[in-house]
């Protein structure tokens, strides 16, 4: 492998690494993962071909949460109750939702999962993808849906020839 | 006549001209008006009445922004940009007037937030914090009150508490605009105006609960719902809606495991953002009459719960005993496309291709190997840029009531010419009702009807034929007459290469997916005697025992104890469609994907699941047959095919095998 590919990991991190929740392919494979380096005292980060960050190696999150699962990468919906549109303009990364139940004891939701009450907020589309991969989670991107403007007129509702003339006041 | 070119060419598009919106330059259209050039900038301004579906009403001045060299605010929400003109939405003069107008708003709303189903999503309770005065003028209550309204009962979805109204006028526009009924008005001016029904009726409209969402106070809220959750206890789950076969998109709010209320999502291509009654309301029949646990027949014949293994052992053992010809599957309206692909394996691996959905389909002539002869081709967003629209044997107002709200707009905005050949219906809007009868659509097709001249002058015509005339029993003839109508208006001079005539409207959501997927339209059509028969929530009551064969081995797999249910031998409690990530295909064959928003039931579990639990099972019953080869003794070994067969060598040694034991 091209020693241009400098990754680094910290040392005291690395029995993380030994962890069962480590891709262990990942190590044997040959093309386009990361490789581990131990050096000096540094920031904990692996870096893959691209040049970009991965850390589902070392962050320890089980296997079963991390490859089972699909994230979904969406601009929230607005409220139909409200005009305002401001909770639109962002992305959000959200996972699908797993069994909550009411708690017996105090009558509050529960539910056992850690992935499902997750809501991270991305200024743009690329921003939440690359937060995805580094983590190494699979995702899926529901597209923007743009809003036709039609010219409006206050006109409208007086036109004599036009269905658009109020009847009812 | 030497000018016989038509020319094609649009007008050259207008000259963009700049404004500017608190000092930045924008280019927009001529036309539109201030807040939708200060939307363009990225800033919002504040309003009540103005919706940007609904006609312009200019009466709550909340949206009053200050414009240089005009000496008074200007209602941002019915004035056109002019060239150069310089908004500023921010400035003294603009904040003055929002308070202004925020203070008087006050005066008369109560101050009974806390008990308001609107409270946490309310445009006055957010306004108020954003734009009004932080102490309030208002000492004198204890003397002179509020105002305050008699509450009105418009029916059993709509909640009324009119003393909150503030006289936007939306529910009115909405209703006369986008619902075609004139059922709201206002009566009295001042502040003896009220909004109401005159005389107190029902709000009769299939498309009533979207009030509640256009209501910006809590005057209009959703009676189900009411004092049942805060919104920000809600989860919100994107999802579809399958009561109809038009895919309405729709957020799915649940708390702790339970579906609250239902609300629309905006979708530009299907439903806009208005979604029916049906959808929005019905949510509480997925809490009664589920199917939690899966049952069995006993010897008495009743059906008892039992554990999931022994249910789907004993269909495993009727499905590895039976033949292929004598196991049949029959989808239902609910059925997501997962699950339906699931079954088509499940019966292909048993030689079966008995495959049925519950709703019918002409299967004469092409049937439905092409799939533009089921869906509707020129799609739901296609309607408002059409110019004549021709009904066949369908009521889109309740079978699809967001094409129906389509269909009203470009009735009212591009002139959109409708007849009807059919029954005569109530759709809201103005129609050529043409006759009653397929006579009646032969004659526009042979051209002796005045209709089919009208028709064929349209430089867009659509035909939209209902599924429910498709299925009966002219079903065939008249898809066959539509089908050569739309052939020959596409073929026409004046339509556009590229615009599609025919148009199929289903009633249930699972249809376009299950003829795309392989099944045979129609229970009619089964030519199995099956002895192992699937319901896969088939629930429409046209499977019935006593046309089965007697020792019929009836699988019900789906939701709800209904129709399907009562004749199964064996349930299987599957999920509904906000338990579920599934797949569903809508009358225009787009795909969409509901989503997850609780978990199902007790021991209800996803669809396809439980068919890849079962097609498990069977593999592992089958694995008791023995592994016979073809040729067990000497004597079968020499006659195999037509050459050793024509052999007289090879017969004597058959016979002496047989005779020289």
């Amino acid at each position: 492998m091209a020693t241009s590919m400098i990754n680094l990991v910290h040392r005291a991190n690395l029995s993380r690494l030994l962890r069962p929740a480590v891709r262990l392919g990942q190590f044997y494979s040959t093309t386009s993962t990361p490789t581990v380096i131990d050096k000096q005292e540094k920031a904990l980060e692996v870096i893959d071909e691209d040049g970009k960050e991965v850390i589902d190696t070392t962050t320890g999150v089980p296997d079963w949460l991390v490859k089972e699962r699909k994230a979904r990468i969406f601009i929230p919906a607005r409220n139909a109750m409200q005009s305002g549109s401001f909770n639109t303009r962002n992305w959000h990364l959200e996972f699908d939702t797993a069994e909550r139940w009411e708690n017996p004891l105090m009558g509050w939701g529960s539910n056992a999962d850690p992935l499902s009450n997750l809501c991270l907020t991305f200024s743009s589309k690329e921003a939440a993808v690359d937060y995805a991969e580094k983590h190494g989670w699979n995702y899926e991107i529901d597209e923007k849906t743009e809003v036709k403007m039609k010219a409006k007129s206050y006109g409208a509702n007086f036109s004599w020839n036009k269905k658009t003339r109020v009847s009812t006041k | 006549m030497f000018c016989q070119t038509q020319h094609y060419a649009t007008a050259p598009a207008p000259e963009r001209i700049e404004v500017f919106v608190n000092d930045k330059s924008l280019l927009v259209d001529p036309g539109i008006t201030v807040l939708q050039a200060c939307a363009m900038a990225g800033v919002e301004i504040p309003r009540f009445c103005y919706h940007d579906r609904l006609s312009v009403a200019g009466n709550c001045r909340m949206c009053l922004v200050e414009v240089e060299r005009s000496i008074k605010p200007v209602a941002s929400c019915a004035m056109p940009v002019m060239k150069g003109m310089k908004i500023k939405t921010d400035s003294p003069m603009t904040r003055k007037a929002r308070e202004g107008v925020m203070e008087f708003l006050l005066v008369n709303h109560p101050l009974d937030c806390p008990i308001c189903d609107q409270g946490g999503e309310c445009d006055l309770q957010d306004q108020s914090m954003a734009f009004g005065s932080d102490r309030s003028r208002f000492v004198d209550n204890r003397f002179s009150g509020k105002r305050a309204v008699e509450d009105k009962n418009v029916g059993p979805l709509v909640k009324t508490i009119m003393t909150r109204c503030i006289h936007c006028t939306r529910c009115i526009r909405f209703a006369s605009e986008v619902a075609g009924v004139d059922d709201l008005g206002t009566t009295g001016r001042g502040s003896d105006m009220q909004v109401g029904t005159y005389v107190e009726k029902m709000f009769k409209s299939e498309l009533s609960g979207n009030v509640v969402d256009l209501c910006p106070v809590g005057a209009l809220t959703s009676k189900p719902y009411a004092f049942t959750a805060r919104p920000w206890e809600l989860r919100k789950t994107d999802s579809v809606d399958v009561m109809d076969a038009v895919g309405s998109n729709i957020v799915v709010n649940t708390r702790s495991g339970e579906v609250m209320r239902i609300l629309p999502r905006m979708n530009e291509d299907i439903n806009e953002e208005w979604i029916s009654d049906k959808t929005r309301y019905s949510y509480d029949g997925l809490k009664r009459q589920r199917l939690t646990k899966p049952m069995v027949k006993d010897d008495k014949g009743n059906l008892t719960p039992c554990t999931w293994e022994e249910a789907l052992v004993e269909v495993a053992q009727k499905l590895t005993q039976a033949n292929g010809n004598e196991v049949a599957a029959v989808a239902g309206g609910f059925a997501d496309a997962e699950s339906l692909v699931a079954m088509k394996d499940l019966l292909n691996k048993f030689d079966s291709e008995g495959l049925y959905t519950e709703e019918g389909f002409p299967s004469d002539g092409s049937g439905t190997d092409f799939r533009s002869s089921y869906i509707m081709n020129s799609t739901i967003a296609g309607i408002e840029d059409a110019d004549v629209l021709l009904i066949v044997g369908a009521n889109p107002r309740y079978e699809a009531p967001l094409v129906n709200a389509r269909i009203r707009k470009g009735w009212m905005h591009n002139d959109l010419q409708v007849g009807l050949v059919g029954t005569e219906v109530d759709l809201s809007y103005n129609y050529e009702h043409l006759g009653d009868t397929a006579a009646t659509l032969k004659e526009i097709a042979s051209g002796k009807h005045a209709f089919s001249k009208v028709l064929a002058n349209a430089e867009r015509p659509m035909i939209l034929v209902g599924n429910t005339i498709l299925q009966g029993h002219e079903g065939a003839a008249v898809h066959e007459v539509v089908a050569d109508m739309s052939h020959k208006l596409k073929s026409s001079k004046k339509v556009e290469k590229d615009w599609k005539v025919l148009n199929v409207l289903h009633r249930v959501a699972s249809q376009v997916a299950a003829l795309d997927i392989g099944y045979k339209p129609g229970v009619n059509k089964m030519t199995e005697k099956p002895k192992l028969l699937f319901l896969l929530g088939a629930d429409a009551g046209l499977v019935k025992r006593e046309d089965l064969p007697k020792d019929c081995f009836v699988v019900y797999q789906g939701h709800h104890g209904d129709q399907g249910a009562h004749m199964a031998d064996v349930i299987l409690p599957g999920a509904a469609y906000t338990e579920k990530t599934a797949t569903y295909v809508n009358t225009e064959g787009r795909a969409q994907q509901t989503r997850r928003a609780v978990t199902p039931p007790v021991y209800a579990r996803d669809d396809w699941k439980i068919i890849r639990a079962l097609s498990e099972g069977s593999k592992a019953q089958s694995l008791k047959q023995p592994l016979q080869p073809s040729i067990l003794e000497l004597k079968d070994f020499y006659m195999t095919d037509s050459i050793s067969r024509a052999s007289q060598t090879m017969a004597k040694c058959v016979n002496a095998v047989q005779t020289m034991k």
